[in-house]
């Protein structure tokens, strides 16, 4: 399946883009692609799809628009 | 007492006198410092309903225990006074030198009194005080004032100024530092400007007294060190906050075209990684190791500072996706001294309502060559339009009528900050009760409502984590006084700030005693409220009436379709109400009043409106 995946603020400096769209396995869930694009399982993020937060464990699907940003506090 | 100097700096420009005061140890501990100080001393010595512009008004500054201290971001001073855009209470922090100096020199509070019989720069030095001339630097920009006064006193003094905008009065006038910041959203530049004081230097040279320097001394270089390494983990200051703006725009949360829309594709042009591409220099406040100003060239070519709320509102909120023009709309708040985030709601909020029919006009969306101009109307009060938007968009919505009020970005007067509330109920409450206006700084809740709740959710559980983040950002940085970006943005733990309150005053404090002294001061900004505004209703904790419009609903995208909804709204304010011991009014209870030491700022208050038991 095709999903396309942004990166938000520093983590682009991890992961090496800020959008991208990956080619992933059909049961590909949220914390693998966090894991697949480079990001530390220890780093704080939040994670969204259709401006929704995702669980780690939820599964990804065809044409999904992910966005992986830090945890910001608003200044 | 230890920790405070015990000194208040007490100027009358009318009559240029100065003398120096003390406070006793009760106010010390029951106010601590900052917005505390400010707070308590505005309601005791201003009268009810006297003028923001007038001599009446009192212009402060003020720091806390731990102020100036080489501990991590204790450079920032508060800025207080009755503000002219809202009409009460109002204030605001800017790092800045002045507070080492100040401080040096022996004071915690400084408070301006009258207004001089011409344009004035106080110069300070310990205990003697100079009313010099400011005729050269009047009508000058705040940058030309700034290298004006180093070429007078070199770069060890601190100073405060303000440009055009404060000197004619604009409402959203602020006070600047010579670090390239600004405070004090509510006008407190202007309220400068109506005394004619155009700058405040300051040179100190005492040490400030704690009561275990070495202690601070160890605690505060180790902590200054581990500050930095961890923003070096996260990377936050690479972009700093210009990094939350493709966030806002995937969740809809961005302001686009006065708040009309909620994310565009365009959104990215401006975004951190963008701005950070461009930078041409890094500013930072005193004593901080991770430094938030992310500076670019503007299309003029000056240093123009940016951060998410500048770039927000003076970028989509515009619907101008060019960093050099966005940053030239910057760079000319700064120069005016005028603040980024009133001026881009207040201009937003001009080109919406020529769109709506509300009144004739000839600027657009998109149009930034003419954006610079009303900037320039507006702090020089030129020609019609220039007085209309120098006086904000509660006024100027006033002023069109048809309807405009419910599309003027505002909450009390001050305008909206940057986060466009259409469908995030939470941090519409954040606005909605924050004590002076809609501020951010008081509550952000987006990420948590997001990750963390159901979006939709008006329950208790955002009330409380308003509540919770009041007493942290609105409370503890405000009054202790400190940066609390090491905290919020890179996890530098709260445990900290007790600690160097504790070996700066001796005393034995937690972060219980803390989130008092926080409650006591949003208690008593309410009180302040409620004595300008006797008929104080819980529809003034409201946020703009358009989100909650059906017809503004987006039509695509994340939140396609929905808005806030008045009575769910409604709901989530009075869980908010009942977790804080406040009336239905949004007044804090007698019960309250009592429970935080607040008998005497009651009385007072019952003299002007009721108080519910």
């Amino acid at each position: 399946m095709k999903v396309r995946v942004k990166v938000i603020g520093p983590l682009i400096y991890k992961t090496g883009f800020s959008e991208r769209d990956l080619e992933l396995d059909a049961e590909t869930t949220v914390r693998d692609l966090v894991e697949q694009i480079g990001i530390p399982p220890e780093r704080p993020r939040i994670v969204t799809r259709n401006g929704k937060a995702v669980l780690p464990e939820d599964r990804l699907a065809d044409g999904d628009t992910i966005a992986v940003s830090p945890i910001y506090s608003g200044g | 007492m230890k920790g405070w100097t015990g000194n208040i700096l007490r100027v009358d420009l009318s009559s240029k006198t100065y003398k120096k005061e003390t406070f006793s140890e009760e106010f010390a501990h029951k106010w601590v410092g900052g917005r505390g100080f400010a707070v308590k001393t505005l309601y005791d010595e201003l009268k009810p309903g006297i003028d923001p512009l007038g001599p009446d008004n009192k212009f402060i500054v003020a720091l806390g225990p731990i102020s100036g201290i080489p501990a991590p971001n204790t450079g920032k001073a508060v800025v207080a006074a009755k503000s002219p855009l809202t009409g009460f209470y109002g204030d605001g922090n800017l790092g800045t030198r002045a507070v080492e100096q100040l401080r040096k020199a022996g004071y915690d509070m400084l408070i301006v009194e009258g207004k001089a019989d011409r344009p004035t720069m106080l110069y300070i030095e310990d205990d003697k005080v100079e009313f010099l001339p400011a005729d050269e630097i009047w009508g000058k920009g705040t940058f030309a004032c700034n290298d004006w006064i180093y070429s007078k006193y070199g770069k060890g003094v601190g100073v405060l100024n303000i440009g055009q905008g404060g000197e004619n009065l604009a409402r959203f006038a602020v006070v600047r530092s010579l670090e390239g910041r600004a405070g004090g959203r509510p006008g407190i530049g202007a309220v400068m400007g109506s005394k004619l004081l155009k700058a405040i230097v300051v040179k100190g040279t005492r040490p400030i007294p704690q009561a275990d320097p070495a202690g601070m001394k160890a605690a505060g270089s180790a902590d200054l060190r581990q500050v930095g390494v961890l923003d070096k983990q996260s990377g936050w200051s690479i972009q700093a906050t210009t990094g939350v703006l493709p966030f806002c725009n995937e969740v809809a949360g961005l302001p686009v075209r006065n708040f009309r829309k909620t994310h565009h594709p365009l959104a990215w042009q401006v975004d951190g990684e963008r701005c950070n591409n461009a930078r041409v220099a890094t500013y930072g406040c005193p004593t901080c190791t991770m430094r938030c100003g992310v500076t670019v060239l503007d299309k003029e070519g000056h240093e123009s500072e940016l951060d998410y709320e500048n770039v927000a509102l003076l970028g989509p909120n515009l619907e101008i996706f060019d960093i050099p023009q966005m940053a030239s709309l910057n760079y000319l708040c700064d120069e005016f001294g005028l603040d980024t985030m009133s001026a881009g709601c207040t201009l937003s909020f001009y080109a919406d309502a020529i769109d709506q029919g509300a009144v004739d006009g000839d600027f657009k969306f998109g149009d930034a060559e003419r954006a610079k101009e009303l900037l320039r109307l507006a702090a020089h009060r030129e020609g019609k339009v220039g007085h209309l938007l120098a006086d904000g968009t509660r006024r100027m919505a006033r002023a069109f009528g048809r309807g405009s009020e419910a599309y003027a970005m505002n909450v009390k007067g001050l305008e909206v900050a940057a986060y466009n509330c259409k469908f995030i109920p939470g941090q519409a409450l954040s606005y909605g009760v924050a004590p002076i206006g809609a501020h951010h700084r008081e509550a952000w809740i987006i990420t948590f409502e997001i990750k963390h709740t159901t979006r939709e959710s008006y329950g208790p559980e955002k009330a409380a984590k308003v509540i919770e983040l009041q007493r942290i950002r609105g409370g503890l940085f405000e009054f202790i006084v400190a940066c609390r970006f090491p905290w919020i943005e890179n996890g530098w733990p709260l445990d900290h700030y007790p600690k160097y309150f504790n070996l700066a005053t001796g005393l034995n404090w937690g972060l219980d005693d803390m989130w008092q002294v926080g409650d006591r001061i949003y208690s008593l900004i309410k009180l302040h409220y409620l004595r300008e505004f006797p008929g104080a209703s819980r529809e003034d904790d409201y946020p703009p009436r358009v989100w909650f419009d059906p017809a503004n609903a987006d039509t695509e995208g994340p939140i396609a379709g929905k808005h806030l909804e008045i009575d769910k709204y409604d709901g989530l304010l009075q869980h908010y109400y009942d977790q804080r011991g406040y009336d239905r009014r949004g007044i804090p209870t007698m019960a309250t009043l009592r429970s935080l030491g607040l008998e005497d700022e009651a009385a007072d208050a019952r003299k002007y409106a009721d108080l519910t038991e």
